[in-house]
């Protein structure tokens, strides 16, 4: 199995307060990780560190077995041209969609390609509908996000990072803005993705999607893995009070298996 | 009222009132043009945060904010050329003292429409892998721009009337066409009342304009 990231003793401070402790992680091509942890406990900011939207206090990342940054004294410097680069490898999804306002959902889309690739126009246009397609959106091409219901602009969102054709796909709490009733088709169209072979690391508070999707699950507790393997090992026999805690919480109150098909 | 208005005195000179309009125009666009241009600029400092380039860029905006534009024009025009190694005529001292003026203004403008955009779009384009520079012209400025379109034509309206100030240095725009005719025809209630009237008529469809744009819903939101 190829490694697609690898991140060793990643460290991350923001002034005195120390967010992530010392963090080690490795994903495999086409394989999904779930990072779980109640809020504050540094899986945003974990996530955030692997395409350097915050840059890493300590520690290494490296992308399909380079290491990014050049090492000097003891500290790792990043050059701005190397992150930028870097970042257009990594698509990320963000819980408030953040799409562009003032273009439709195919020019969203194809905004990568086109100012970040520099692909010529009749391939920024290929893309763009290939992948509002494959979210099931391409009916809704000429559509201005205000006029979208928030599951049809996140799954323009994941269309936007899709067409940069990147090699991981990042997720941060994609579903958490989203009235309940939206949430089931951003998981469809991710697990779709996870089932087509992509490259997920994923924040959730989805445990269900968890389950049913992730190849390994991640506790995270106070800035360092509690605990980590299989969703059944994490989910269904957690071994730390933290984890217990946390999946009591949100079973707390649950519905028997509603009877509808 | 007891008082015959007579406007033959007024048409009698209209040729130069269409010359004071015509420097009115030119005055107003010039300014308004390398007001906005360098406003960018010190917007843009002012929005950088950083110090070096925050610091200087905020005196100079409070500096010309909190004095009267009068004042700016005749401190160019009478004092600057004593510390300037150069000659310095009406329309050169009324340019400076209203481009600065606008400059100081709208990099305000600038700054506060940077500052509207929400920093998710700002996040949006780096994580795609756009640089600074593509964020800005691709993301920021043309959501940014819309929104400071109307405080930019309430702006231009200001500017074009503040050009009546430069009457005071003997400037040969609307205005001071008007003192002098109005000082040879003794007819000083039809000429004002008249230089009123051209404002009016150039600056009103701008205002409509302006309205236009303010209930225009950007992006159909």
């Amino acid at each position: 199995m190829t490694e697609v990231l690898r991140i060793e003793g990643l460290h991350k401070s923001f002034a005195e307060l120390e967010v992530l402790k010392g963090i080690d992680l490795s994903v495999n091509k086409g394989e999904t990780v779930v990072l779980l942890g109640a809020s504050g406990s540094g899986k945003s900011t974990l996530l955030r560190c692997v395409n350097f939207m915050e840059i890493p206090t300590s520690g290494r990342i490296h992308l399909e077995g380079k290491a990014i940054g050049s090492a000097r004294n003891g500290r790792v410097a990043y050059a701005e041209r190397e992150l930028t680069q870097l970042r257009s490898r990594v698509g990320m999804v963000f819980q408030h969609f953040n799409l562009f306002p003032h273009m439709t959902a195919l020019e969203n889309v194809m905004e990568g390609p086109r100012t970040v690739l520099k692909c010529d126009s009749s391939e920024c246009r290929r893309r763009g509908e290939k992948y509002l397609d494959k979210v099931g959106l391409g009916w809704k091409a000429d559509a201005y996000p205000s006029q979208l219901s928030g599951g049809q602009q996140q799954r323009i969102a994941i269309a936007r990072a899709l067409a940069m054709e990147p090699e991981i796909m990042l997720f941060d709490e994609a579903t958490s803005a989203l009235d309940p009733e939206l949430v089931g088709e951003v998981l469809e169209t991710m697990k779709e993705l996870a089932e087509e072979g992509m490259t997920m690391l994923i924040v959730t508070h989805e445990l269900g999607f968890a389950y049913t999707v992730a190849d390994k699950v991640l506790f995270l507790s106070e800035g360092s893995i509690l605990e980590q393997g299989t969703p059944a090992e994490v989910l269904t026999y957690p071994r730390q009070d933290a984890t217990k805690n946390f999946l009591r919480g949100h079973n707390m109150f649950r519905l028997p298996e509603p009877q509808i098909d | 009222m007891d008082h015959n208005w007579d406007f033959a005195s007024v048409l009698a000179n209209k040729t130069l009132l269409l010359i004071g309009l015509k420097n009115t125009l030119v005055l107003g666009s010039v300014c308004l043009a390398l007001g906005l241009f360098f406003g960018l600029f010190v917007g843009a400092a002012r929005f950088s945060g950083k110090s070096w380039l925050y610091y200087p860029a905020t005196a100079f905006v409070e500096l010309f904010r909190n004095t009267p534009v009068l004042v700016q024009i005749m401190w160019f025009f009478f004092a600057f050329p004593i510390i300037a190694p150069f000659k310095i005529d009406a329309f050169t001292a009324a340019t400076l003292g209203l481009t600065l003026n606008t400059v100081a203004f709208s990099s305000e403008i600038y700054r506060a429409g940077l500052q509207s955009i929400h920093k998710g779009q700002w996040e949006a384009g780096k994580a795609l892998g756009m640089s600074y520079w593509q964020q800005m012209r691709r993301v920021v400025l043309p959501q940014a721009v819309r929104r400071m379109l109307p405080a930019f034509m309430n702006r231009a309206v200001e500017l074009f009337k503040m050009t009546s100030l430069a009457s005071v240095i003997a400037y040969g725009e609307l205005m001071y066409q008007a003192k002098v005719v109005s000082t040879i025809s003794f007819n000083p209630i039809e000429m004002y009342t008249s230089v009123a009237l051209i404002f009016f008529l150039v600056l009103f469809p701008a205002t409509i304009l302006v309205r236009r744009f303010e209930a225009r819903d950007t992006f159909r939101r």
